[in-house]
């Protein structure tokens, strides 16, 4: 697996690479291999890829700000994705890997009403 | 006796003649009631006069035995009353310590019954508040969460009305701005 990474990044050649030689050699246990390889392809994989949730559409050059942002933390590698989620009321959200940035109105909601000792509030239903 | 006296004397003898044919005594008929009167008194004695001594004897003996008990029994009648007088006195002194320290137990039990009666009394009381604190600290939590529910979904609400384009644009950048601090 440390062969696929190059610069801190999932080179997909030279992981199509290894999984073809594994494929044509065939050794003994090669199919468990392979499921290994890929759990740790995936893993990789969304190390570098993030999830980018907002309340309303956001615009081009929102965009590239927050990409910018987020090459300069998780390098060049990283793959992004932008969703447009209402139920997020204003703000925010990214998922990157196992950390997440939450800067939206539900999270700051749901944060007042756990303190509150609310535990199920529908903050959806209500800003709808 | 006299007569008997000269009777025996020696030297005596025409005396006694003359006198026993003076008064007409006839010796061998005095001889033979002599021996007669003598069987008599014989008989007399072994048959009749022992007898009744005998009895007299015994009925003295039973009379001096019965005083003899009279007087024990007496003296047991004085001893046993003594000792029933000596046994009602002791009795009256029991009842008296029993009558005591049965007043004194009961007043002792009663004081613990009214003790424990008080205890009992306070702790309902104590239960009692204790319960109504809880009471009040669950209806203020709940109205708590339910005013703070209710808080959260008119600001939610709210939010989502009045928040513009432009707001919603300077959060992302504030959400952008913190990814940068983090790094």
């Amino acid at each position: 697996m440390r062969f696929c990474v190059v610069r801190g990044a999932l080179d997909e050649g030279r992981a199509r690479a290894v999984a073809h030689r594994l494929l044509q050699t065939k050794e003994r246990g090669y199919l468990p291999l392979l499921r290994r390889f890929l759990h740790l392809v995936k893993l990789e994989y969304a190390r570098h890829s993030a999830q980018i949730e907002s309340a309303v559409p956001m615009p081009a050059d929102l965009r590239a700000h927050v990409l910018d942002r987020l090459t300069n933390l998780y390098g060049p590698a990283v793959t992004s994705s932008f969703v447009h989620n209402p139920d997020l009321i204003g703000g925010m959200r990214i998922k990157i890997g196992s950390d997440v940035y939450d800067g939206s109105v539900r999270s700051t909601l749901a944060r007042l009403a756990k303190r509150l000792g609310i535990t199920a509030t529908n903050l959806a239903a209500g800003a709808s | 006796m006299y007569a008997l006296a000269l009777l025996l004397e020696p030297n005596s003898g025409g005396q006694i003649q003359q006198i026993a044919d003076t008064f007409g005594v006839d010796w061998p008929h005095l001889v033979a009631q002599i021996i007669s009167f003598s069987i008599v008194c014989i008989l007399l004695q072994r048959f009749a006069y022992k007898p009744v001594l005998n009895m007299l004897d015994q009925r003295r003996k039973q009379i001096a035995e019965g005083l003899a008990d009279r007087e024990r029994i007496k003296s047991e009648l004085a001893q046993t009353e003594t000792k029933c007088h000596e046994l009602i006195v002791q009795a009256n002194t029991q009842a008296a310590l029993l009558i005591d320290e049965a007043r004194k137990s009961a007043a002792r039990l009663q004081q613990q019954e009214t003790q424990r009666a008080i205890s009992a009394a306070e702790q309902i009381v104590m239960k009692a508040r204790e319960a109504a604190a809880q009471e009040h600290a669950r209806m203020l939590a709940e109205l708590k969460r339910e005013v703070g529910q209710l808080v959260i979904l008119t600001a939610a609400n709210a939010m989502a009305k009045a928040l513009t384009l432009e707001d919603q644009r300077r959060m992302v950048v504030e959400t952008s701005e913190r990814l940068a601090t983090v790094a």
